[in-house]
């Protein structure tokens, strides 16, 4: 068979052919790999010696934009924009003004927004993320107008995420709740880290009651998943949020039936210093719920030893385990009843116990 | 007619070597490809300030159990749950699961560990041999010993699973030294998609690298042969290789040395099974649970995070290594063979069981029988010499190009090794591994296809890989 092949009459002019392509291509994948090497090791030295300028500059120059060359080449711009997002994350006042300042004279943000239109997407999503780190209020109608026009899904959860560093009044936080319903739900992360950045934007401007609002808008609303919801209260834990005590506690009021916004609601309020449903939770038919709950009973609930005590003998592994680490955190009375159930009859109470006590002893 | 017969078999065969040359070559290419077009979009997304900033967060994470199992490690079991306890991670715990050693590896433990006994519940959700005791160290609360019966690695790793107290699980072999980041890259995918399910990072030959304080701080090709050989293997095998087929979602290893894997599912296959191939067999079960069930899942290969692994230096070591590999590989195939060419189980049968059937199974016989063949047509005078010439080159050249592909992505994206001379000798091992290396790797995947309802893992020699930060 193989002579049809080979009395074909260009056959072995082929074969020649490939193989002498194939043993220059490899020659020219490895000059280009040592050119490569040179190339990029000049640019890291040129990019670390540039960031390193722009940031003296920034911090000791009145005027850095007149110190500082014009950037022209990609490794530039992206040595420049790390050293003013991170001097933008440092510092404040009259250093930040210059940073902000410094964007615009070099033209860093037309380079970036025009690479927000470059037709690879993972070079327009980069392009998003180094404009997202600048903060530029500047930069809402531009990433709005991205969106509107933006095919790639990526892209757009990067613009999203982009915007929710800018938000700084009710109208921007419902934009937002707006642009993210349009979108297939992502991931908890992903809206946690967008609403954390919401809160922590309007911390800074004075403006945390807003979300508030917000909250209580979306509390009853059904076209809100309730996903999103339980990612809000997460949020708020991320964020410490101390002014939303009251709201957390109508969230568990109005969720009996959802385990998930339950205990995003229980850890919320206990990292603020608020065990008010703790008792209640350690109650919930979820074993998630209460280990929620266990988790700071310790801190709130050693009036109900027995109820704890019980737990001890839950269907689950976890919250039995935790029963007893709770118990063994609970002072002198608590330890006793430990003991009780480290000698009892149940083996699976007294494991735990006998765990949690090796646990404090250690 | 049986004249007939032998001139007809002896060039379909030719056609057949013919054939299975030009698919082989022309995957791998593809692979290359796929792997340059996903590796430049990682590296691109995962060096931007939005996502170092994300790694770095403290809120960033979910809680993971970091399982060593250990038998007979204890010349390099210190260092290596030393360079564990030093992983940049918010909230984990190291679990070394001590599998019967017989060299004193927990003595070891609890020595430099001050270890005590402690009454832990072990929960038995997957099924391994018995207990002998469990161990907290006093010194590092996160550091926990599991003491067991010997049962080979799956069983180990499996009494990790049921010690453990996190949702998410990373094994990791006990000679292997994870980068500091390595865990955050891989497990904040968990928390980027809810239907990953399993995903591993590269494994990059420890060998020639200088080791201090349970890191790795400077990086060199190993000076033997046989080991700086096996820095292109697997370099190949990770970045063309498990990045292609990551691209074609068809991913059917996750190494044994570095895997981070979501516990429940592990649980809901019932855990590794006690095989040589214990790594590949998981996934496929994972595959195909999830496929049965119609379970919405991802499993992904990382190219970023990174785990040092030793290689083996000397040749009857690499043999016996590659011997188990082909096993384990053709003990997962022959469990898992409902996966083969089944097209309920999409592209992974199609595509990737396929290839492990086609390529690495058959591949060595198809291998051997081109060999073979070369002196018998020449024999009875049937060899067409000019061809035979020209396909030899031609193999050659596509392959080195192969290898030079492989190598190219990792210094494009990665520059790991720095220095011209070793991308120098990278490139010459390109070349070099088709003129001895692979008849012999070839041949030893060629027993191991006869002896594969062998069982037993041997038993590897270690270097200690910590002397003061000298080169291992």
């Amino acid at each position: 068979m193989l002579e049809i092949l080979t009395q074909s009459p260009h056959f072995y002019d082929y074969v020649t052919a490939a193989v002498l392509l194939l043993g220059a291509f490899n020659v020219a994948e490895i000059l280009f790999l040592l050119w490569n090497k040179a190339r990029v090791e000049r640019s890291d030295l040129k990019r670390q010696n540039l960031k390193r300028l722009a940031s003296t500059a920034l911090i000791t120059a009145t005027d850095p934009a007149a110190l500082l060359p014009r950037p022209a080449a990609e490794e530039e711009f992206a040595a420049y924009s790390e050293a003013i997002a991170s001097v933008l994350d440092s510092f404040e006042g009259e250093i930040t003004i210059k940073a902000v300042q410094l964007i615009s004279d070099l033209g860093i943000d037309e380079h970036y927004r025009r690479l927000a239109r470059h037709r690879v997407w993972y070079k327009r999503g980069n392009a998003i993320d180094i404009l997202s780190s600048f903060k530029l209020k500047s930069n809402k109608e531009f990433f709005l107008a991205v969106f509107r026009s933006e095919t790639s899904l990526d892209v757009r959860y990067r613009i999203i995420y982009g915007l929710s560093r800018l938000t700084r009044e009710h109208a921007d936080i419902r934009a937002l709740a707006r642009l993210l319903s349009g979108l297939p739900y992502l991931t908890a992360k992903y809206t946690e880290d967008i609403f954390y950045n919401i809160i922590t934007a309007l911390k800074a401007a004075g403006n945390e009651a807003e979300f508030g609002i917000f909250m209580r808008e979306i509390l009853h609303d059904k076209t809100v998943l309730n996903l999103v919801k339980r990612d809000c209260l997460t949020a708020c834990y991320a964020a410490s949020c101390e002014r939303g005590r009251g709201l957390l506690k109508e969230y568990y009021a109005a969720f009996p039936d959802e385990p998930e916004i339950l205990i995003a609601a229980v850890k919320a309020l206990a990292r603020i210093g608020d065990f008010s449903v703790t008792a209640d939770a350690l109650k919930n038919q979820d074993w998630r719920v209460r280990l929620a709950a266990l988790k700071h009973a310790h801190l709130c609930c050693m009036d109900m030893l027995p109820e704890i005590t019980a737990m001890l003998r839950d269907p689950s592994y976890h919250v039995r385990l935790n029963a007893a680490l709770a118990l063994a955190k609970g002072g002198d009375r608590c330890r006793v009843a430990l003991r009780e159930a480290a000698a009892g009859p149940d083996a699976f109470a007294a494991s735990a116990a006998a765990y949690a006590l090796g646990q404090e002893d250690a | 007619m049986k004249l007939f017969l032998l001139w007809l078999a002896v060039h379909a065969s030719q056609y057949v070597v013919f054939l299975y040359f030009l698919v082989v070559n022309s995957v791998y290419t593809a692979l290359i490809l796929l792997a340059l077009r996903d590796i430049v979009r990682h590296a691109y997304l995962t060096t931007s300030r939005v996502a170092r900033r994300q790694l770095a967060s403290e809120f960033y994470f979910k809680p993971v159990s970091v399982i060593v199992p250990a038998h007979n490690e204890a010349a390099v079991i210190t260092a290596s749950v030393q360079a564990l306890l030093n992983l940049h991670y918010p909230e984990f715990e190291v679990i070394v699961v001590n599998d019967g050693s017989t060299d004193g590896t927990l003595e070891r433990l609890r020595l430099d560990f001050s270890l005590l006994p402690c009454a832990k519940p072990v929960r038995l959700q997957v099924p391994h041999e018995a207990i002998r005791g469990v161990y907290r160290s006093s010194a590092y609360r996160h550091l926990i010993v599991v003491d067991k019966v010997n049962g080979g690695k799956a069983d180990a790793i499996n009494a990790g699973i049921n010690a453990s107290s996190y949702p998410i699980f990373c094994s990791i072999d006990a000679d292997s030294l994870l980068e500091p980041d390595a865990l955050l890259k891989s497990s904040k995918l968990f928390l980027e998609d809810d239907e990953l399910i399993a995903t591993g990072g590269i494994i990059r030959i420890l060998n020639g690298c200088t080791v201090r304080d349970g890191a790795v701080t400077e990086i060199g090709l190993p000076r033997g042969f046989l080991e700086a050989m096996q820095v292109l293997e697997y370099t190949r095998a990770f970045l063309s290789g498990r990045t292609g087929w990551n691209a074609l979602k068809s991913l059917l290893i996750i190494s044994g040395a570095f895997g981070v894997f979501r516990k429940d599912m592990v649980v809901a296959v019932g855990g590794y099974r006690k095989t040589v191939g214990e790594d590949m067999d998981l996934v496929m079960r994972l595959h195909r649970h999830c496929r049965d069930r119609g379970i919405p899942y991802k499993i992904l290969f990382v190219p970023d995070p990174v785990c040092w692994t030793q290689a083996p230096f000397s040749l009857r070591m690499l043999l016996k290594q590659r011997n188990r590999w082909h096993r384990g590989m053709i003990d997962a195939l022959l469990a898992n063979r409902a996966m083969i060419l089944n097209r309920k189980y999409g592209a992974t049968s199609l595509i990737g069981i396929s290839y492990f059937v086609f390529v690495e199974f058959l591949g060595p016989l198809i291998e051997l029988f081109g060999y073979v063949s070369i002196p018998i047509l020449y024999y009875f005078g049937m060899l067409n010499e000019r061809f035979f010439v020209m396909l030899v080159l031609l193999a050659v050249f596509w392959g080195i190009s192969i290898n030079i592909g492989a190598v190219f992505l990792d210094i494009y994206n990665f520059r790991r090794y720095k220095k011209t001379s070793d991308i120098l000798r990278l490139c010459v091992l390109s070349a070099a591994e088709f003129f001895g290396y692979r008849q012999i790797m070839l041949l030893e995947r060629l027993i191991a296809t006869v002896t594969f309802r062998k069982k037993g893992w041997g038993t590897q020699d270690r270097r200690v890989f910590e002397q003061k930060g000298t080169t291992v």
